[in-house]
């Protein structure tokens, strides 16, 4: 067997080849199947500039040789071998490096303006383009997850959740560059490790190392909740510690045995979170009650959601990253286990715009880009970091950050960008 | 003749036989009827070519008779002449033959097999002539021998021979038996024979074992006795003697001696032969592998921690001793560079660093969740310490715990232990309280509670080796008044009141409120490090410095129930899981050892214990390896800290 009928195809009208069975030889690997391409594209239209290709058998990146990769998926010789095609992502390049003075705890970035939080006890926020723009300080504690509420204008909301117990809803006005602390949320017993604000903006949920999960009002407002203090309290004192106007959550939610690493919102009325106890719960915000349980075997450390393939990326102390379809009650839960890192999987996200590819951090110092159709090995090992690595993000407009235990915070650029539609 | 004969033997054999000498006969008689023709019976075309055909008696040529018959003579002669198939051509004359009536019938006689003579009757009856029937008549009338009636000489001459030697008394008549020697009473007459010849437990006796070089009359010199041999055979009881004799060397096997104790021997060993029990054994084909217990494959027994997954740096000297706050998000540490360091345990962070000022033997964190303090061994003083890194609920109930119960100090004050509260800076660093011990504390270790702390100072010579302390009054007393030996480490029972004291060869049981000792286990051991009590509190572990490590089951026996031997060197500290069926050890030889250990609560089940993993990492610095080893209190990760400054955690 040497010569094998392909047809290609292609989803990107700029590459689209004529459909015809093509007898190409079986050992051809992805360099001559890519040849192939471009000397079919430069047939057809001499101004054509080589482009480097990627290659799907039945929805799987071809990696080894064409024969090899059909006889480990099954896939009969006899036919027609349907070959789609894809622009090849090109290596995610480290664009700028934003010094901190201490460990970067979490990120959290949009079009505009990147937030950190840091265990030196404050946020910061930068700029895209990787110039400091203001320090966020008033928390007693190290900073373990912020969070954008709302961008209007030049007056942004953003959160911190700190180990001293509380988060903070600060108001950012970008034009006069200052920052002040709205509301002083209390209530979680333990350090609070997450927070997610909901897609509206007019909610957000965190999760705490005292099992809780707490929903609160991100609106800001002028008066503040009343808080059953301890009567023997000097009350007087409390005030003066406090910064911004105390909020009381609006709604506790209780079920894990362990603490809660990581929540996000599925969709306006829908919270998951991941905990140490080796659940991912889902909870419903209206009635307040747990709907789904995903049970893993080890402690989680952080999810992500996609709402473009609907499915949860889970990373763990076993080195995994796994992908759940949380809607699906019985039968085996994990679709998909990607396993290339070391360490525990400290971060996970998913492609804003992508439905296949993520991203993930782990302690072994590595940033992984993956992509679902490729589940043997990732696409990409960006290593950039010299140690821990404990927040990654991807904004919409595909700019890929990740922060960890070296202080630095790296942001990344996948060159292919818009032009890969992908599938 | 033949005819004769046939008619007398008439079996098949003879017929046979017969009929091949008729043949013969006939032969003779056609070779004596043609007297003419003295050829011979010779191939006669040799005589084609001449006039004549051979020659007769005489010697004259026989010429062959004028033949002018053509074929179609011959053919005329076939269809006309009505003797022509009984017409014969004689080759010896040449000349034709016509055969006779008489001829034809012998012809067809013989064609079909039977006899010639048409008078000759095949079946007349057969004359049995040698029957057993005796007849009147002789069968042959042959006249007998002269020897058949007259006697024989030789048998003369033999029987007086005979009568000779009977004569003179040379051959005498058979003794017949005597019946006055007295007849013996045969013991086996009755029994059954085939049970003997059937006998299964038939043992033959060992063999003697052939005689070797030292037996030689003419042995190799190695096999002599030298001087010193021969006094020590000449001393060695006779009983003790490797052998029996003295190895002796003659030049000729002709000037051998007789051995002087052969009958000795040979009674001696007839004697062992009856003497000797004899039994057979009945051998089992047992494969070792059958006799060890079955026990469940590692990957069965997860979840248990295999690799190494973070690694908190920070110390510059060897760290002693690790512990995990009860809600497993803080790690507290104490090492020899004289500081305490806080680390988050998810993150390796050192989130706080307290110098006390002297090396920390031993730190151990208040196991109850409502209050957080940590008590800490440095040198003579046991300090406590409110981390103030919990929740505020926590830290005030922490404050009222510490601030309760003033008045019952000043009656302490002669006390041969102190309590100080600290003041300025080191309260800011989250040191409350100092309890002045009289000599260096070794281990400190809370009750269950978390009210109770007691802490260890090993001296052989003094009873004050073991102080229990009360945070909440203050209060420090010595449980014990005599000294039984150097005092390693203490344990609190988990849930009764009974306290656990190892002392270097074996660990005592106290019953805290009747005041006595229930049990004291024997570790077989030569110098007890570390121990640890089950969560359940009837099983306990004890490290020892000779690299093992046994476990007691306290319902069983107060030997151990189990001893691992797996580390190469000393083991420093055990640790169970307060959730997980887990224990480990640490050793100086650098390894963590992690067993899974399940007990059960059916009394009569004994418990499960499988070494699960070995776990690597710590540099091995000034031969000394891993210090001590904890458990996270709800995950099955588990923390150990080295001589290399660092402590690591295994997931």
């Amino acid at each position: 067997m040497s010569q094998l009928q392909a047809r290609f195809f292609t989803e990107n009208k700029r590459y689209v080849v004529d459909d015809v069975p093509f007898s190409i030889p079986a050992a051809s690997e992805v360099l001559e199947l890519s040849n192939v391409i471009n000397k079919l594209l430069e047939a057809k239209n001499a101004s054509h500039s080589k482009v480097e290709f990627d290659f799907l058998v039945r929805g799987q990146f071809l990696r080894t040789s064409l024969a090899t990769h059909m006889e480990t998926e099954g896939i009969s010789t006899e036919d027609v071998v349907e070959i789609e095609y894809v622009e090849r992502i090109t290596a995610p390049e480290a664009e700028e490096c934003m010094m901190h003075d201490d460990w970067i705890s979490a990120v959290d970035a949009d079009a505009e303006w990147i937030l950190t939080g840091s265990y030196d006890k404050t946020a910061r926020i930068w700029s895209v383009e990787g110039k400091a723009v203001i320090t966020v300080a008033g928390h007693t504690e190290v900073v373990k997850d912020v969070a954008w509420v709302k961008r209007d204008g030049l007056t942004s909301l953003l959160l911190t959740a700190s180990l001293d117990q509380t988060l903070l809803l600060w108001e950012w006005n970008s034009e006069q560059n200052k920052v002040k602390a709205r509301h002083c949320c209390r209530g979680h017993t333990a350090s609070v490790d997450a927070v997610a604000t909901d897609p509206t903006g007019s909610r957000f949920c965190s999760g705490s190392w005292d099992k809780m999960l707490k929903i609160w009002s991100a609106v800001p407002t002028d008066e503040a909740d009343e808080v059953g203090e301890p009567a023997d309290r000097p009350r007087k004192k409390q005030k003066t510690q406090q910064l911004g106007l105390t909020r009381t959550p609006l709604m506790t939610l209780s079920g894990h045995n362990e603490a809660v690493s990581s929540v996000l919102w599925t969709d306006s009325e829908e919270v998951c979170s991941a905990s140490w106890d080796h659940t991912i719960r889902i909870w419903d915000i209206e009635t307040g009650g747990m709907k789904t349980t995903l049970t893993g075997s080890k402690v989680f450390n952080c999810i992500s959601y996609s709402p473009l393939c609907r499915r949860l990326a889970s990373g763990s102390t076993d080195r995994h990253i796994r992908l759940w379809d949380p809607r699906t009650k019985d039968g085996s839960l994990v679709q998909l286990s990607l396993t290339s890192h070391t360490g525990w999987v400290t971060a996970v996200k998913w492609a804003p715009s992508h439905e296949y590819q993520l991203v993930s951090g782990s302690l072994d110092n590595l940033v992984k880009l993956w992509d679902t159709r490729s589940c043997k090995a990732p696409l990409y090992d960006l290593a950039a970091h010299e140690d821990k690595v404990f927040c990654v993000d991807w904004t919409e407009s595909g700019l890929m950050l990740s922060g960890g235990a070296d202080n630095k915070l790296y942001t990344y650029r996948c060159s292919a960008g818009p032009t890969d539609a992908g599938a | 003749i033949i005819v004769y004969m046939s008619n007398y033997y008439r079996n098949s054999f003879f017929v046979h036989y017969l009929e091949f000498c008729w043949d013969f006969v006939c032969d003779i008689l056609v070779v004596l009827q043609d007297i003419r023709n003295t050829v011979g019976n010779i191939p006669m075309e040799w005589y084609k070519d001449f006039p004549h055909i051979g020659y007769n008696l005489d010697g004259k040529k026989i010429y062959k008779p004028i033949r002018n018959k053509d074929e179609l003579d011959e053919f005329l002669d076939k269809m006309e002449d009505p003797n022509y198939w009984r017409t014969v051509h004689d080759k010896q004359t040449g000349s034709d033959i016509v055969l006779s009536d008489e001829q034809v019938e012998l012809v067809k006689r013989l064609q079909r097999g039977q006899f010639g003579d048409v008078n000759f009757n095949e079946y007349q009856p057969q004359v049995e002539f040698f029957s057993e029937d005796l007849m009147i008549h002789p069968v042959t009338n042959r006249p007998a021998d002269k020897r058949s009636f007259i006697p024989s000489l030789i048998e003369k001459e033999k029987v007086s021979k005979l009568v000779h030697a009977i004569k003179m008394g040379w051959i005498k008549p058979r003794r017949t038996e005597d019946a006055s020697r007295g007849s013996y009473y045969d013991l086996w007459a009755n029994e059954d024979s085939s049970i003997l010849a059937n006998h299964k437990m038939h043992l033959p006796a060992p063999k003697i074992p052939l005689p070797g070089h030292q037996e030689s009359y003419n042995p190799p010199p190695e096999y002599l006795f030298t001087d010193e041999e021969r006094a020590l055979w000449e001393q060695q009881d006779v009983s003790d003697r490797k052998l029996p004799f003295v190895p002796r060397k003659f030049s000729s096997l002709r000037q051998v001696p007789s051995f002087p104790r052969f009958l000795h021997e040979r009674f001696e060993r007839c004697l062992d032969l009856y003497l000797c029990p004899r039994q057979r054994k009945m051998r089992v084909n047992v494969n070792p592998d059958d006799l060890i217990p079955k026990l469940p494959k590692p990957k069965d027994l997860q979840p248990f921690p295999t690799t190494q997954s973070l690694v908190y740096r920070g110390h510059s000297g060897l760290v002693r001793s690790i512990s995990v706050s009860p809600s497993g998000q803080w790690l507290a540490s104490g090492s020899d560079d004289g500081s305490v360091r806080f680390w988050e345990v998810c993150s390796s962070r050192c989130m706080r660093t307290v110098q006390v000022g002297g090396a920390v033997k031993s730190i151990a964190w208040n196991p109850n969740p409502l209050v957080s303090l940590l008590a800490v061994a440095q040198d003579s003083v046991v300090l406590i310490l409110s981390p103030s890194l919990a929740d505020r609920q926590v830290l005030l109930s922490t404050e009222q715990l510490l601030s309760d119960q003033w008045e019952a100090e000043s009656a302490e004050e002669d006390g041969p232990v102190k309590w100080i509260n600290l003041e300025g800076e080191e309260l800011s660093q989250g040191i409350r309280i100092k309890i002045q011990h009289p000599k260096a504390v070794h281990q400190v270790t809370w009750h269950a509670k978390g009210d109770y702390l007691a802490s260890v100072m090993p001296d052989h010579s003094s009873h004050l080796q073991v102080f229990i302390h009360q945070v909440s009054r203050r209060r420090s007393q010595n449980p014990f008044r005599k000294s039984k030996g150097l005092v390693q480490c203490v344990s609190f029972h988990p849930v009764r009141p009974y306290f656990f004291v190892g002392t270097q060869r074996s660990v005592r049981i106290y019953n805290l409120v009747k005041q006595e000792m229930t049990k004291k286990l024997q570790a077989n051991s030569k110098w007890i490090s570390s121990m640890a009590v089950h969560p359940g509190g009837d099983h306990v572990i004890c490290g020892s410095y000779d690299c093992r490590l046994s476990w007691f089951d306290l319902d069983l026996s107060t030997k151990p129930y189990k001893m691992l031997r797996h580390h190469k060197k000393a083991v420093r500290g055990v640790a169970y899981h307060r959730l997980y069926p887990l224990f480990a050890s640490a050793s100086d030889d650098g390894s963590v050892i992690v067993c899974h250990g399940t007990v059960y609560s059916d009394l009569l089940q004994n418990p499960l214990i499988v070494p699960v993993k070995v776990l690597r990492g710590h540099v091995i610095t000034h031969d000394l390896g891993v210090l001590d080893v904890t458990f996270h209190p709800t995950q099955p990760w588990i923390f150990s800290s080295g001589a290399d400054g660092t402590i690591r955690l295994f997931t």
